[in-house]
């Protein structure tokens, strides 16, 4: 359980989360739609611990995210995948997946390795396991920093706009591999410009516009006429995203 | 004789390498540490041992050191001199090495769990050395050509002995010139494979994000 209260971020002195308040359960897909600026990714950074809370609370399982201690244990819990990838560039396929896994939650190699190797066909990449990143296409990359963070078996995955650097054609297959586990009841919080796809994904849509939640429902509602898209400033961004 | 001052050359210049790398990455780390105390004293110790002739410090540690009741012999000396003030070259390199790591990638790092030591040593280390390695070879290129001011301190490297070849053999020109291609010929061979290593590390590097 995600449990986010009364949420400020400031940057210097401008207010960049303006009291967010939000809960997401176990299985859910979430997605966080919102123009650019609107404070999604701070809001994934305050998830996992990359910025620090100005007020409010954020929990995770019960666990304080501002609470170093409790974060270290929130980090085997919550995995990232980025929007330039981040993968290791020094280190190979297998062992960008199998690092933490082996380090921070202890487990053993093979054991590691075999599941590694599960995922990366899973992906379609089975063939890939000794490359280097910088052998690789961007949209293999990104299926790369998909496992990476399955392998760490979390209970919630944190995705911030993965494929707004991909060239349209690697679009797809990235889509493919989250739309599988969106329907394997992963937990997933989802920052995304592709709105056709959260629709088709999520159970459930939160928009922010300028640091606060705007609208909060299920995404049946959110773009029913009387719901979400009744709204003035949602249906002129959903028209916006559209004419892209 | 000749081949004696090699090996003392040779020995002094792979201890004081060892040496100066470690006292680089240590202080590398401090001067980009977030503690203001520590990045303070990193700061200084590289501006310091970078502004004082190498002359002067390998003087003070063997000449000055004695008066104060301090005997170091002159191998010693010499390997700990070169360590220091090549540790701060070595250090200011790696330091800009690790500021040039992609933020992303450490924030990767942090994300997954991994401990402040194992992403230092693991990630920001690994990927700064591939950044570093030719800048941090011409530094180490330049210490082993450094050891030759060692002679001054009695220590009897390849140019100490070359000396006293010259003025035994009153043939200056040919022991010097020989001296001279050595030098060269070794630091080449250094720098070549500096630069295939460099290439093998970086062969999968670019386009990684
Ligand atoms: N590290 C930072 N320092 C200063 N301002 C920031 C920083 N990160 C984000 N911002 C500002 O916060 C606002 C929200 O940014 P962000 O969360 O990235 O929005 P989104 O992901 O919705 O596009 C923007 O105005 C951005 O300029
Ligand atoms: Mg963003």
């Amino acid at each position: 359980m995600i449990e986010i209260d009364n949420l400020h971020k400031k940057f210097g002195d401008t207010e960049v989360l303006k009291g967010v308040s939000l809960s997401i359960a176990p299985g859910e897909v979430v997605s966080i739609l919102g123009a650019s600026g609107s404070g999604k990714s701070t809001l994934m950074r305050c998830m996992n611990g990359l910025a620090g809370l100005n007020g409010g609370s954020l929990l995770i399982d019960g666990l304080d995210v501002s609470k170093p201690r409790e974060l270290r244990e929130i980090r085997k819990r919550c995995a990232t995948v980025f929007q330039h990838f981040n993968l290791y560039p020094h280190l190979s396929v297998l062992d960008n997946i199998t690092l933490a896994p082996m380090d921070v939650l202890g487990r053993k190699k093979a054991e590691v390795e075999a599941e590694a190797y599960a995922l990366l066909k899973q992906v379609g990449l089975a063939d890939r396991a000794d490359a280097y990143p910088g052998q690789l296409s961007g949209g293999q990359k990104q299926r790369i920093g998909i496992c990476r963070a399955l392998a760490m078996q979390p209970r919630y995955l944190l995705l911030d706009e993965v494929t707004s650097a991909l060239d349209p054609e690697m679009t797809g297959e990235v889509l493919d591999v989250l739309a599988a586990l969106a329907r394997s009841g992963t937990t997933m919080i989802f920052v995304t410009h592709e709105i056709a796809f959260a629709r088709e994904i999520s159970s459930r849509i939160v928009f922010l516009d300028d640091g606060v939640v705007r609208a909060d429902m299920p995404t049946d509602r959110f773009f029913a006429e009387d719901g979400g898209y009744g709204d003035e400033r949602i249906a002129r961004f959903l028209a916006k995203m559209r004419n892209k | 004789m000749f081949w004696d001052g090699f090996l003392v050359t040779a020995s002094v210049s792979a201890l004081s390498i060892v040496g100066s790398f470690l006292i680089g990455v240590i202080v590398a780390f401090g001067a980009v540490s977030r503690r203001p105390f520590l990045r303070k004293a990193a700061r200084g110790y590289i501006g310091l041992f970078r502004n004082i002739p190498f002359i002067v410090q390998v003087f003070f540690f063997y000449f000055g050191l004695p008066e104060i009741g301090v005997y170091i012999d002159a191998f010693t000396t010499g390997t700990m001199a070169l360590s220091i003030a090549v540790g701060a070259y070595a250090a200011d390199v790696l330091r800009s090495g690790i500021e040039n790591v992609d933020t992303g990638v450490i924030e990767a790092a942090e994300v997954s769990g991994l401990s402040r030591f194992k992403i230092y040593r693991r990630i920001i280390l690994p990927i700064a050395l591939r950044v570093s390695l030719r800048p941090l070879g011409s530094v180490f290129i330049n210490l082993v050509l450094t050891t030759s001011i060692l002679s001054t301190i009695t220590l009897n490297e390849l140019t100490g002995n070359a000396k006293i070849v010259a003025s035994d053999t009153f043939r200056p020109f040919e022991v010097y010139f020989f001296l001279l291609l050595f030098y060269c010929v070794l630091t080449y061979l250094l720098s070549l494979l500096i630069n295939l290593w460099h290439r093998r590390l970086n062969r999968f590097m670019r386009g990684a994000e």
